[in-house]
């Protein structure tokens, strides 16, 4: 899922919120009511919320399992990857088996690190986080991901690693 | 119970004034460590220029000092908050501050002295046994600090339950079960909410304490060449159950004051029903599970424990939203509720916990993580929940403490300086939010311009000038009721 349409969702979400949260601010210090006739509406606005907020959630829940990025489930969804490319992580560099890779195909990351945690990012050449994946000492993270279109992407380390961090980049040619 | 209860019951001044104690070290440590966090926003908008270790140093004092100001105020206003009911033994809180304030003290001197620059989740094994930028004895500094820390909210943690436990006997009358149960007697003493929650908090955060020790020994072990790398995966989620889970309790602190000085304003009680209580007690299942999301990019964790995570997630959001914050707003709808500094501050924290809470389940959603995870979006949801939550619901109680027990009212302009720290913190992390959809990598010393950093910082640290002249003019209220409230608490006025 794109980071925007996320956003979208999220601002959407936020905003009713927001509105539901102005009505009662609105009407708090007003005339008041009593508390037992404000309780039993609120008893029943409680009771109609849940169901579909607990509904939803189950829903997303299980429709997002498909889009697991996980191996098995990206496998299943791109079919089996054409390439597999070694990542090694070390401070503050990155060594790929190699760098260039077929656009719009499965490829396989395989992605481990020497020294500390670090993480695999991909940013597409219009600047977009594609994908990602933790590079860990003493085990080996798999991402199969399609990349969409060619270009050069960049890659860079996206968990903190030391001072230098910031500067650990690298490019990947996609064709 | 009644509508309200005085914070006061005459005997409970000493109590009280640990409270104080506690939480004015928390706001003034607040403040300093909000001025470090302006300071980075004006790095990544280019207004400020610093060499890169310094940003990751004031990056690392931010986060562990935040986090401890935030957790040691809430821990104070835990104590008054219940102390008109129940009895603290002084000397295990004192105990509990003392060790917390020698902790608390060793961060900045590993950072500003050693150069130590980990971040304040210090990511196993980083800063132990590679050239990371930092001198050796900061990183032992810093990990002593946390351990000071971490048996500091032990010792508190031992206080709160060892105050329920002599008023109601056992865990189980403390956690409200007869109550929800609906077992318990007509005229029985049931524990008021913010016990409840002080129960809750006492036995989870000697749990997550327990998992800090898991990690807090790899590395020392690890730094003292007593072993080789331990498993990296286990401490980070040993790492993670202790960060997640005591950030979490500090949000349910907060939120239990929020039970406690609510109903000063509403003239409404927030009792204690089985909804309510079941409300809580669901916190001692729901803050264990999430914290597995910190892990959803590590693809070697077994698939079902992200699964976990994303259900946790997506499942500690329900009680709090429908439960506590739904109560909260049901305390105040059509109550004629008295405007006043701490009842803005609630509602900005009521707020603030459910819009950050979005941000949260959106992230937490596995698929979306992956384009979020490690973003901007991450302190934009939790500094949402933070600042303008749980740390709102503190400063709503510690107005509300000090207001009450120093006699002062508060002026027009002090109302509109609680609503300047909503509207700038607000704005502040929308500008987060933003920056972490289009890709901007946190815990990063420069703004990457596809992403717009640059710019949305800009527009962030104009936010939090917004929220710093509200918070001044707070802080200039708290600082002349503290004399007052003091001497109210000896018994002197």
């Amino acid at each position: 899922m794109s980071g925007w349409a996320a956003f979208g969702v999220f601002l959407l979400l936020g905003a009713a919120w927001t509105a539901a949260w102005a009505f009662v601010a609105a009407r708090s210090g007003g005339s008041p009511l009593g508390y037992e006739d404000v309780s039993r509406g609120a008893a029943r606005v409680r009771r109609l919320l849940a169901t579909p907020i607990l509904l939803v959630l189950a829903v997303v829940y299980l429709v997002s399992l498909r889009w697991f990025p996980y191996p098995s489930f990206a496998t299943q969804r791109l079919g089996p990857p054409s390439v597999r490319v070694e990542v090694r992580a070390r401070q503050w560099a990155w060594e790929l088996s190699r760098t260039e890779v077929p656009a719009n195909q499965p490829v396989e990351f395989a992605a481990t690190a020497v020294d500390v945690n670090h993480g695999f990012g991909i940013y597409s050449p219009s600047g977009r986080l594609v994908a990602q994946v933790q590079a860990m000492p003493a085990y080996v993270n798999r991402l199969v991901v399609s990349l969409p279109g060619p270009g050069t992407y960049t890659i860079r380390c996206l968990e903190y690693c030391g001072i230098p961090h910031h500067g650990m980049a690298a490019t990947l040619e996609v064709k | 119970m009644g509508a309200y209860e005085s914070i006061q019951n005459g005997r409970n001044g000493p109590a009280l004034r640990v409270a104080l104690v506690y939480m004015y070290t928390g706001f003034i440590l607040f403040l300093l460590m909000g001025l470090l966090g302006l300071l980075m926003r004006m790095l990544h908008a280019e207004l400020l220029r610093l060499p890169p270790q310094w940003y990751y140093r004031l990056m690392t004092l931010h986060g562990a000092g935040m986090v401890a100001a935030a957790l040691l105020a809430a821990m104070g206003g835990g104590i008054a908050a219940t102390s008109n009911r129940l009895t603290h033994d002084l000397r295990w809180l004192w105990t509990a501050y003392i060790l917390y304030f020698v902790g608390v003290g060793l961060v900045p001197l590993a950072v500003l002295f050693g150069g130590f620059a980990a971040g304040w989740t210090i990511i196993y094994p980083l800063g132990v046994a590679y050239a990371s930028g930092w001198t050796a004895w900061s990183t032992f500094a810093f990990l002593l600090g946390y351990l000071l820390v971490a048996l500091g909210f032990a010792a508190y943690c031992i206080a709160m339950l060892q105050a329920v436990l002599r008023r109601y006997g056992s865990l189980s009358r403390a956690l409200g079960w007869p109550v929800i149960s609906g077992r318990a007697q007509p005229g029985e003493d049931v524990p008021y909410l913010q016990e409840v929650v002080a129960t809750v908090v006492g036995i989870c955060g000697l749990i997550a304490v327990l998992a800090g020790a898991a990690a807090l020994v790899p590395y020392f072990a690890h730094n003292l060449n007593l072993t080789g790398l331990v498993d990296p995966l286990f401490v980070k989620e040993m790492i993670f159950l202790f960060g997640h889970t005591a950030v979490n309790l500090n949000i349910y602190l907060a939120a239990g004051l929020a039970y406690a000085s609510l109903p000063a304003y509403t003239g409404r009680p927030w009792k204690t029903t089985p909804l309510s209580a079941l409300g809580v007690n669901l916190v001692m299942i729901f803050v264990f599970l999430p914290y597995f999301h910190h892990l959803y990019q590590d693809f070697a964790q077994p698939v079902f424990l992200s699964a976990i995570g994303q259900f946790g997630s997506y499942g500690v959001g329900v009680p709090a939203l429908l439960i506590t914050v739904f109560g909260g707003l049901t305390l105040a709808y059509r109550s004629g509720m008295r405007w006043a500094v701490p009842t803005i501050l609630t509602f900005v924290g009521f707020w603030g916990w459910v819009f950050g809470g979005i941000g949260a389940v959106v992230d937490s959603t596995i698929a979306v993580n992956q384009v979020f995870h490690n973003t901007l979006w991450v302190p934009a949801h939790f500094h949402t929940y933070y600042l303008l939550g749980a740390v709102a619901l503190t400063w709503a109680y510690l107005y509300h403490l000090a207001t009450e027990l120093s006699g002062r009212h508060e002026s027009r302009t002090s109302r509109l300086a609680a609503w300047l720290y909503g509207i700038g913190g607000a704005g502040f992390v929308m500008m987060f939010f933003t920056a972490g959809a289009a890709g901007q990598p946190r815990r990063f010393a420069v703004s990457i311009p596809s992403t717009g950093e640059q710019t949305w910082a800009f527009l962030a640290t104009l936010f939090v000038l917004v929220l710093a002249l509200g918070l001044l003019w707070l802080t200039y209220d708290l600082v002349t009721r503290l004399g007052p409230a003091w001497a109210r608490a000896r018994g002197r006025a």
